[in-house]
């Protein structure tokens, strides 16, 4: 008996050691995998620095014409501070492309899974004119 | 009385040698011994300020190839930093990929929430450490008491039942489970949104506890010390804004009652030569470190070794959750004041994380009362994020 | 007589250092203790925890005894508890105070005075202290709640027990912050004895008092901590803000040391309680739904706004 509390305590300690990601928030359970949305012509109106997501706010030229206000999360803007980006960073008018998933109650919110300027760099990254010092390290 | 020459020289040499004896002991305040260099203060207390963080990954365990050799060789080293450098190249979150197929529409591509960019740069430098974990010998956090295993393994049943059913979990039909309250203080990521209590600490923007272990690189976080005679006030900057402010006090008094149980703990600072000796107790059930809960009991060991290393050294013991304690040593750099930055922590006012997740979890659940939608109880919005 | 004399000055030698070691212990165990006024830089000694006595966290103004939310009673002019404190009875009101700002007037401009009573009307709903946010300066100095002070040469670090906010004042080095905080940034300089903080970089989010006090991200505080004793301390805070105020306002007050013997600052946490408030309409099952007194009976309806308005914070 005792063999195996002890078998089942190493096992266990196996497990747990394995260091788990940090838990942030689950956005399985806020974006709907069913609804993907990619937005070619979205322009930022604003962005809101906040922690623990920035929220990016854009309107979108719909195929039809119609433009729609959106709001999308993306990443802790603290990694953006310590990449050499300030609040100037992302102006009103940048043209920003978005591939993401919609909120599951339909409303106008999307996170940002996939962040690029029109030309395919990664927002921010391949940002030019954005204020950004050179990277450091 | 007389004062005679004698009596004078007797005073001066046994007064002296009373300063000296004490200052090497607990008294703070007194100059300790200067033997081991490293910066004081303008009232002679080791200097233990400054911003510090890590950019030299150390794991916490040891890997079991390394026994009980704390260092490695130049050979392990070589080969463990290509194989760190090969990790650094796997896409993590860029991939769209899951599982090896694609994996545009799956819940696991909307867990991975967005793109690698946002996590910050990648380990480049590798310690010859093989462990933070100093004592036991094998670097290892020790086995679980019986009694930790079994409440562990209780809430891993817990969390498996409500994702039996969804592409994360187990075959099985939904589990009844699902209408039970969590056998512990929940801290995990659960297959339910009832409510908050649902959710993890990182998602309820519970912040940081304590002991905090610094990452490594542009994402690992920071640490800043200031220090005055009678208190040494750190700030972590942590996470997505889950840092935080501690104030160690330098007392005498004892610990508060055992009624009173705090997310971190009740701090007592004291020196011991040019140690920080930081004892802390009555934390909460509202906090998880390594699987030990609110009978925590922590030593931290904080320590200028030179001009430009901090260690900062915690011993972990609960016996009703390790079979013994154990200690890790994580040596931090001093980085730049002018250049590193110390930001806000600021989780709880940015919070739409929680919000929508409660709002869009119950818009799914009327969506499949009203025959539009799928049972959000056969979904898995647990697992998922990171390389996963 | 010699053995004797060499005895005596023994033990007068261990007697007297135990003294000096009391009374140094007394000056170096305490944050900073009431012997000790400077530190060894010359500066006052702001170590300690702190507390304002006032009720400027309430009203920054002059204001007699009212209720926190109020109703018209019987007579327009003398309102009444409203229900959300109703069972409090006098732990419901608002206590009187003299005020602590110059001329007992905020130059509000027309349209901001205006925000200023939509926002008292609406406190419970807008306050962000009631949401356990983070407060902001110069409120964080004044609320009924402790702060512990740390002082160095090159920084003084401020703890705030309400919601473990914090604020670190640059007296060298100071970085450039990359933006707004909710706590502004602040820059400090000693003259003489008087520490002199320049706070910038603040978010709107703030407000200044439970009374619907606000300002804009434009907003720019000067404050001057200044000691009268070594346990007591003048604030004096000048704001400026063009987008809400007509010229730059000036609040004064005092702010007393703890002496208990281990003055010891505990978190005001109150992160997981207003979790109930606030997301308590978004749960599965309601939770809190009845409450009975011998005298009321409250029943609680929450509701969830339409739209986008129920993703406001």
């Amino acid at each position: 008996m005792r063999k195996i509390v002890l078998t089942l305590s190493a096992g266990l300690v196996v497990a747990a050691a394995a260091v788990p990601a940090r838990a942030h928030h689950a956005f399985a359970a806020e974006f709907d995998a069913k609804q993907p949305v990619k937005f070619e012509k979205a322009v930022v109106t604003k962005m809101e620095w906040t922690n623990p997501h920035s929220w990016i706010h854009v309107d979108v030229t719909m195929p039809d014409g119609h433009k729609e206000a959106w709001a999308i999360e993306a990443g802790t803007p603290n990694v953006l501070f310590r990449r050499g980006f300030t609040k100037d960073a992302l102006k009103p008018g940048t043209a920003i492309v978005i591939d993401g998933y919609r909120a599951k109650d339909g409303s106008h919110r999307a996170n940002g899974r996939n962040l690029t300027l029109p030309g395919g760099q990664t927002l921010f990254l391949g940002s030019s004119g954005t204020g950004a010092p050179e990277e450091k390290r | 009385m007389k004062i005679s020459a004698r009596f004078l020289l007797t005073f001066a040499v046994v007064a002296a040698a009373t300063i000296a004896a004490l200052s090497q002991g607990k008294v703070p305040g007194l100059r300790g011994n200067a033997s081991t260099g490293g910066p004081r203060t303008a009232w002679g207390a080791p200097d233990l300020q400054g911003i510090w963080n890590t950019n030299t990954f150390v794991p916490l365990e040891r890997p079991a190839q390394y026994g009980t050799r704390a260092t490695m060789t130049e050979d392990e080293h070589a080969k463990a930093l290509a194989e760190l450098q090969e990790r650094n190249k796997r896409p993590g979150r860029d991939s769209r990929d899951v599982g090896g197929q694609p994996g545009l529409g799956t819940e696991k591509d909307v867990a991975r929430a967005y793109n690698e960019f946002w996590f910050g740069d990648k380990p480049a430098r590798l310690s010859y450490r093989t462990s933070m974990i100093v004592d036991p010998q094998d670097g290892r956090i020790p086995p679980l008491t019986p009694e930790a295993a079994k409440r562990i393994a209780d809430k891993r049943e817990f969390l498996a039942a409500l994702l039996q059913g969804t592409s994360g979990g187990r075959p099985g039909p939904i589990s009844p489970r699902r209408n039970e309250t969590s056998p512990d203080y929940n801290l995990d990521r659960v297959n339910r949104a009832d409510g908050p209590e649902d959710r993890g600490g990182p998602e309820r923007c519970f912040g940081e506890g304590v002991p905090v272990v610094l990452g490594t690189g542009t994402f690992g976080g920071v640490m800043q010390v200031v220090q005055s005679p009678g208190s040494v006030s750190i700030y972590y900057d942590v996470g997505q804004g889950s840092g935080y402010a501690w104030v160690v006090p330098i007392t005498n008094r004892p610990h508060l009652p055992a009624s009173v149980r705090l997310y971190r703990g009740d701090p007592i600072g004291h020196w011991e030569n040019d140690t920080l000796v930081v004892d802390i107790t009555n934390f909460s059930d509202e906090t998880n470190f390594h699987g030990a809960r609110q009978n925590l009991h922590l030593v931290e060991k904080i320590k200028r070794v030179n001009a430009n290393t901090l260690s900062v050294q915690f011993t972990a013991e609960d016996p009703t959750t390790w079979t013994r304690p154990w200690t890790a040593v994580q040596e931090l750099e001093k980085a730049d004041e002018k250049t590193t930055l110390v930001l806000e922590g600021g989780c709880h006012e940015g919070n739409y994380g929680l919000m929508g997740l409660l709002i869009n979890t119950r818009a799914a659940e009327k969506a499949f009362r009203e025959g539009k939608g799928p049972d959000p109880a056969t979904q898995d919005n647990a697992t998922g994020g990171g390389d996963n | 007589m010699e053995t004797r004399s060499i005895w005596r000055g023994a033990f007068l030698a261990v007697g007297a250092v135990a003294v000096a070691l009391a009374v140094s212990s007394i000056r170096m165990t305490g944050q900073g203790s009431t012997r000790d006024g400077r530190m060894p830089d010359g500066r006052p000694n702001l170590n300690g925890i702190w507390q304002a006595m006032n009720t400027a966290n309430w009203d920054l103004l002059p204001h007699a005894v009212r209720p926190a939310v109020a109703q018209p009673g019987v007579y327009a002019n003398h309102p009444v508890l409203a229900a959300p404190v109703l069972a409090l009875g006098s732990v419901g009101l608002v206590p009187a105070g003299p005020g602590v700002v110059e001329g007992n007037e905020i130059p509000y401009k027309a349209e901001a005075a205006a925000m200023k009573r939509d926002n008292a009307e609406h406190w419970l709903d807008r306050d962000p202290e009631v949401r356990c946010y983070m407060p902001g300066i110069p409120r964080a100095m004044y609320m009924p709640y402790p702060f512990q002070i740390t002082q160095s040469a090159g920084k003084i670090q401020m703890v705030f027990a309400y919601a473990n906010a914090s604020r670190t004042i640059f007296l060298e080095d100071a970085p450039k912050p990359p933006a707004d905080k909710w706590m502004g940034h602040s820059v400090g300089h000693w003259e003489g004895s008087t520490l002199v903080v320049h706070v910038t970089n603040f978010n709107d989010r703030t407000w200044l008092s439970r009374s619907g006090d606000f300002h804009s991200d434009a907003l720019d505080v000067v404050e001057r901590l200044t000691p009268i004793t070594s346990d007591a301390l003048r604030y004096e805070v000048t704001l400026t803000d063009p987008n809400v105020y007509t010229r730059p306002w000036k609040m004064s007050m005092v702010l007393y040391r703890q002496l208990e013997e281990s003055p010891t600052l505990m978190d005001f946490r109150c992160l997981e309680f207003v979790e109930e408030p606030f997301l308590g309409h978004l749960r599965k099952n309601q939770l809190v739904k009845h409450w009975e007194g011998d005298t009321i009976v409250l029943d609680v309806t929450r509701r969830v706004p339409e739209g986008d308005k129920k993703y406001e914070r």
